[in-house]
């Protein structure tokens, strides 16, 4: 592992049985929960990992170096709400020295609708190539389907509460003194005397001996039913204020009826049940059964979203890989849906967990080391194993960094906090989690260049399977602004990135392309005549905003322009956000 | 060796299990849980199952299929719906066959034998996933998974692992033949640029000093390797690698008769190093790409310029048969349909619109944009086809069914009993049963599995048994009429033939002959509930508030109106509604009424009728067509009314297409209508005493409570309908 190392990396060693993770399903999910939450309550941080279903719908909406931070939360954003996550790997742990104690849990997840109310979700993709090579690893997808952990985001939990059809007990509310209108006071006489009548019926049964058909009669008249042990009767309303009136009157009628609403798949209110308790005790025993009912309830409803809830109430900082991948999928599936631009999910994020550390932007900190997105898979090891090869990183940069977790007790003076490098997210997501001093063969030169978007086109409707290289050299010249230092990558098989490498240029070939000027030269004639477009990085940008995901970038670069014209006149006001100020980027070009 | 046995189907005890709903289940009932030998095929034992399946496909009558998907609807919203005109229910079989995976097939060949006066069936378990095997575009980037679809799989325990770990890929005949030119063209380009690349090389700088001092190095060996060849041509000399590992970066073999290097280890950009020295520096060597059991790079030495040449036709040649070899390979299950293509038997599927459908798209092309276009191709493909779920409507076999579902376990369980189960003991015996025994081949007994229900291959088997069975109601003497070109021109059948069922509740059924859709006779008379729809007549609302409930929707409308003026209010989820109108000129007057109402801020629209309805400024409302416009996007929302924000901006344009001949619509129908009001204000004139008659109809409210009452009935009412539908 160290060989080569250009950094004085100390090396960190697992403290024992830390290598076995922990595997958690719908059977031992409950003993692992509490387990989990003593580890979490006795560690420093909490390494977190996911693994997914998916993560791009076409080969160029992968987050890629071309993307500012806000096309690349548009684009994790657009990942997280069409995919859906199988595992979650879950790691607390604390560095004491040059030991890691930690304890890496993995929990199976299925968005399995338990409550048969179409959530947590519909329906969610699966990329083809993400689950042959999930299955290359040996990942057991029937353990997921058939017993993984079922959740509810806190905005599905809130919006299932009527949906359940759970008997929730009426209380009483203070009313307006405003006297009743007169079909309120029908309705409630009414009532009145069929309650009336009920209860009668009920009391007198319980002296006199019927025999069994008697009794069964008596209930088919009286349209009484049991709720548990105890006798009860169902009233239907439409409204909510009939609900009021309905406990209104019964508490006022008498003491040992407890009104329970009963809510329909709508959400709105179907029916008041009234139960009948036999003394003030049974009437304290039925309100604990209901409240042990409801927590029951809530505990299924949450699912897996418990161990989340635990993870923010903690506070302690959470270190991941990946963060704007990770933590996109996080806020989407158990907390709400995404918020519209980076900005606000930021914002989002903090109030549900104030520290995340993401470690690309810890390596990128730590300055010119190889960086750590080599195009090797993630060493043929199963998901599970990456929360702890996380952690370990995070330990060795940690070293490096002097981060201090901020209650610890070895604060140094130059010792920095999380603080200080928390909740800032690198955007370019790499698949491969590499140990950065790992490097290969070296000798290859850096190619990182910064860039300003202004100086980027967008190129398409060549001949599909050309390579960058043929099709550099055949722009070569056809305009003035060719005939200087560029470069051509492929960002997918239907479209083609150009990159100026003095200012100014792009913006002239943009202009000329608009105003026709670029006719005069033949060749570039013929080139447009044959259907080759150019646009700037502000119709790329357009396109991951309306979230035209089409398969073919060049599609939806296409799509883009035409309702450009459509759409300037119809919001003049357009948000002023989409007039870019350009952005710098660093692009290493190899990486397309 | 293989020796086949013929074993009776048999079955165990009777197993009654409620189904619960679920998209996925479309054949849904208690059914008996019979064990038959179904052979399971997965890639390790494909290409042996499918030599087999070849000859039991060609000796067989008739072929059953079944298949299993991901899912079946992308969107709540786009369920089957009564409200569907045929270019939208296509919309939505469409929809659902490009977005969905298809993981399991089954395929049962049956064949009549005569001696035995029974049929011998052959049942097969193909597991599919659309993995990519070639390193172009495979056969699909990603699927769609309906949830409680894949949950209902799960609890027919279906193997997730040996479909994903183990499925059989395939390429669709489009796909392939772009595989085909891809794929060629590539190795092509790469063979060219190898002779006109010294410009395209140019743009590797050699620029840093680790560069030059490789590329010198490299230059250096070349030069002693070639040097050594010549010199010691007999000799058998021995390349001195310098590099000592266990696996040599150079190594010297021989390529094609020709001496050559087989560079091992090396980085991409070092390869690109390597070809520019050859390239430079060497008139002789020749840098080539083998794509042998692993990818190879190879630096070989040529005579002339002549065994150049040659050498490179031959490398193009390799290339080219090598690449047919791995397409072909990468085809996969289509072998199985290219089969039954082209074989011409007769395909039974059991209310198989869909199953055909996902069969187009995954192994034809992309599915063409209309139902006439779809039932030609099929056609051309498989020109009979029967659904037993068509057949078991003929009036023969009616009484039997009696009122039991069609679905197919049930059809099963009431048609071949003798099959589901071997107690004779049930009365249902009296009438003459079709045998059907299956056949297993015993010398890959770990193949076989004993088949289960909602599994694709037992399915299948279910579906060739009741299609047999109805055969012989039918009449069909197989004595006679066996082989299968006769039983497929069997004048009993015609009637049948190529006649799909569609709608899920219309009782709507298509003839793959002309693409056309046919009505069940006599459907609307028996069974229909609801009064006929009538397209024009619909207005399309969406973006009111959730808490808008059908009978408070009703209410505003009938204020508005008139009280008979709503013929039925549908919701296609709880943001989106079809209201359809006793007349054709109340929708345009909606429209009107409504933008009209959104113009104007004033007292007047605030307190007319519908302003509850536009409360919150969100609503919209369209025409029909603009629902079969918001169906034909790929985008899938759950809930309606956010697609159709999502495709708003583009529906724009549009919208004014449509308020066009929405205005050509008035001309015609509503003439009077414009007589009376020459320009829409006059419609808004007309508020105020509407606005009147609410006022009254308040009053009244609060004195009748049984009115109220009554209305309560209704909406549960609609509310039932909402559901069952």
């Amino acid at each position: 592992m160290q060989r080569q190392s250009r950094r004085y990396l100390s090396s960190f060693s697992f403290s024992s049985g830390a290598g076995a993770v922990k595997q958690v399903t719908k059977a031992n999910f409950s003993p692992a929960v509490g387990e989990l939450k003593d580890r979490i309550t006795n560690s420093d941080f909490i390494a977190v990992s996911s693994q997914k279903t998916g993560v791009s719908s076409a080969p160029w909406t992968r987050i890629l170096p071309i993307d500012t931070s806000g096309t690349a939360y548009l684009k994790a954003k657009a990942a997280a709400e069409r995919f859906e996550l199988l595992q979650f790997a879950v790691c607390p742990f604390k560095i004491q020295g040059s030991k890691i104690i930690a304890s890496p849990y993995n929990f199976h997840l299925f968005p399995r609708d338990e409550l048969n109310i179409g959530m947590p979700s519909y329906s969610f993709s699966c990329q083809t190539s993400c689950l042959t090579s999930m299955a290359r690893e040996g990942f057991d997808f029937n353990v997921c389907i058939y017993d993984g952990i079922s959740y509810l985001s806190r905005v599905q939990e809130s919006a299932s509460k009527g949906l359940v059809g759970n008997p929730i007990p009426g209380i009483c509310q203070v009313t307006s003194a405003s006297s009743p209108s007169v079909a309120d006071t029908i309705f409630m006489e009414r009532i009145k005397s069929r309650v009336r009548h009920w209860r009668d019926a009920c009391h007198n049964s319980n002296k006199t001996t019927d025999d069994a058909l008697v009794k069964s009669l008596r209930k088919l008249i009286l349209g009484g039913e049991i709720y548990g042990s105890r006798p009860c009767m169902n009233i239907d309303v439409c409204n909510d204020s009939q609900v009021q009136l309905v406990v209104q009157m019964l508490s006022k009628f008498s003491d040992d009826l407890v009104p329970l609403i009963i809510s329909d798949m709508g959400g709105g209110p179907k029916s008041v049940r009234i139960v009948l308790t036999s003394s003030e005790e049974d009437k304290i025993l039925l309100k604990n059964e209901l409240q042990n009912l409801e927590e029951e309830q809530c505990k299924q409803v949450r699912g897996f979203r418990s161990v989340i809830d635990f993870i923010s109430s903690s506070q302690k900082p959470l270190v991941a890989y990946n963060c704007l991948s990770d933590f996109t999928f996080i806020h989407s599936k158990f907390l709400a849906p995404l918020p519209p631009n980076m900005t606000e999910f930021m914002c989002s994020l903090r109030t549900v967990f104030s520290n995340v550390l993401d470690l690309n932007h810890l390596l990128k900190e730590i300055g010119p080391l190889k960086r750590a997105n080599t195009s090797h898979g993630t060493n043929g090891k199963d998901h599970a194993h990456n929360v702890l090869r996380i952690t370990d990183l995070f330990a060795k940069l940690s070293s490096i960094l002097k981060i201090a977790p901020a209650n610890g007790t070895e604060v140094g003076q130059y010792a920095r906090t999380v603080q200080d490098y928390a909740n800032i997210f690198y955007p370019c997501s790499s698949n491969s989690l590499q140990d950065p001093v790992d490097e290969n063969a070296s000798g290859e030169m850096e190619t990182l260049r910064k860039v300003r978007t202004e100086s980027l086109i967008f190129l398409w409707g060549f001949r599909s399977g050309i390579s960058a290289g043929v099709l550099k050299s055949s722009l070569h010249g056809v305009h003035d602004v060719f005939s200087e230092d560029f470069d051509v990558r492929l960002v997918d098989k239907s479209c083609a990135i150009v990159v100026f490498w003095r200012p100014g240029l792009a913006e002239a070939l943009l202009e000329d392309m608009a105003s026709g000027a670029a006719n005069g030269s033949a060749s570039l004639r013929e080139m447009i005549s044959e259907g080759l477009k150019v646009a700037g990085y502000g119709t790329y940008m357009r396109v991951c905003r309306l979230g035209l995901w089409e398969e073919k970038l060049a599609d939806s670069l296409d799509k883009a322009l035409s309702e450009l014209s459509s759409d300037l006149l119809m919001n003049n006001a357009m948000d002023t956000s989409e007039i870019y100020g350009g952005s710098d980027l660093m692009i290493n070009l190899d990486d397309l | 060796m293989k020796k086949p046995c013929l074993i009776r189907a048999f079955s165990k005890t009777l197993t009654l299990t409620l189904a619960r709903f679920s998209p996925s289940h479309r054949r849904f009932s208690s059914s008996p849980a019979a064990s038959i030998s179904i052979k399971r095929v997965t890639k390790s034992n494909f290409e042996s199952a499918l030599e087999d399946l070849r000859r039991h496909v060609r000796a067989a009558d008739f072929v059953s299929i079944d298949l299993e998907m991901t899912g079946v609807t992308s969107a709540p919203w786009r369920e089957s719906l009564e409200f569907d005109r045929s270019d939208v229910r296509y919309l939505k079989v469409k929809d659902s066959a490009e977005k969905f995976a298809v993981v399991q097939f089954g395929v049962c060949p049956f064949r009549w034998d005569g001696s035995k006066e029974s049929f011998v069936a052959h049942p097969h378990n193909f597991y599919i996933f659309p993995r990519k095997e070639l390193p172009v575009d495979g056969p699909s980037y990603e699927f769609l998974c309906q949830t409680t679809s894949i949950d209902f799989l799960a609890k027919y325990q279906f193997d997730f692992n040996a479909c994903i770990h183990e499925g059989i890929s395939y390429l669709s005949r489009a796909q392939e033949a772009e595989a085909l030119h891809t794929l060629g063209s590539a190795y092509g380009d790469e063979l060219i640029n190898s002779q006109y690349q010294s410009e395209d090389l140019r743009e590797i700088p050699i620029v840093s000093t680790f560069d030059v001092l490789f590329t010198e190095r490299m230059k250096n060996t070349f030069c002693e390797w070639r040097d050594g060849l010549s010199r010691n041509s007999n000799e058998g000399y021995q390349f001195e690698d310098n590099s000592n590992g266990p696996m040599p970066r150079l190594l010297t073999i021989f390529f094609k008769m020709r001496p050559a290097l087989k560079l091992n280890g090396f980085t991409s950009h070092q390869l690109r190093l390597i070809q520019l020295v050859v390239k430079r520096h060497f008139k002789e060597l020749v840098y080539v790409r083998v794509d042998g059991e692993s990818l190879s790079k190879l630096v070989v030495y040529t005579d002339s310029d002549e065994d150049k040449a040659l050498l490179m036709k031959e490398v193009k040649e390799d290339l080219s048969k090598e690449t047919e070899g791995k397409v072909k390979a990468a085809v996969g299950f289509r072998h199985v349909i290219d089969l039954l293509a082209s074989e011409k038997k007769i395909v039974v599927g059991h209310n198989c619109f869909l199953d055909i459908a996902h069969i187009y798209s995954k192994f034809f092309g992309p599915l063409p944009p209309s139902i006439e276009e779809f039932a030609a191709s099929i056609h051309k493909n498989f020109p009979f086809v029967v659904d037993t779920k068509n057949l078991l409507k003929d009036d023969i076999v009616q009484h039997l069914m009696k009122n039991n579902s069609t679905s197919l376990s049930s059809a099963f369980a009431l048609l071949c009993p003798q099959i589901a189960y071997t107690s004779k003991s049930s009365g249902v015996l009296s009438r003459p049963c079709m045998k059907v025994g299956v056949q297993v081949d015993e010398t890959r007994s770990s193949n076989w599995n004993s088949g289960a229900k909602h599994e694709a291959g037992y399915d299948a088997f279910m579906t060739g048994c009741v299609f047999a069975q109805m055969c012989s109601h039918l009449g069909i003497d197989f004595n006679l009429h066996a082989p299968s070109m006769q039983l497929a021109q069997h004048e009993k059948l015609q009637k049948h033939m190529n006649i799909l069922y569609l709608g899920w509740n219309s009782g709507t059924f298509i003839d793959l002959t002309t693409g056309a859709e046919i009505l069940e006779t006599g459907f609307r008379n028996q069974k229909r509930r609801y009064p006929k729809v009538v397209f024009q007549n619909i207005v399309l609302i969406w973006g009111f508030s959730s808490n808008f409930k059908p009978r408070e929707l009703k209410e505003c409308i009938c204020k508005v109106f008139g009280s008979d003026s709503v013929t039925s209010i549908y919701y296609l989820d709880k943001t989106a509604a079809f209201i359809q109108f006793c007349k054709s000129e109340f929708v345009s007057d909606f429209l009107v009424l409504k933008e009209s109402l959104e113009r104007r801020n004033d007292p007047i629209s605030v307190l007319h009728p519908l302003a509850k309805l536009l409360e919150g400024g969100t609503t919209h409302a369209a025409i029909y067509d603009t629902y079969k416009q918001i169906c034909s996007f790929s985008m899938s929302k759950v809930l309606f009314a956010d697609q159709a924000e999502a495709v708003g901006i583009k529906l724009k344009t549009t919208e004014m297409d449509s308020r066009e001949e929405l205005e050509s619509d008035k001309l015609d129908v509503g003439r009077e209508n414009r007589l009376e009001n020459p320009n829409s204000d006059s419609v808004v004139k007309c508020t105020p005493g509407s606005k009147g008659n609410a006022g009254k109809d308040e009053n009244i409210r609060f004195f009748c409570e049984d009115i109220l009452d009554s209305l309560y009935v209704n909406q549960s009412l609609i509310r039932k309908r909402t559901r069952t539908m």
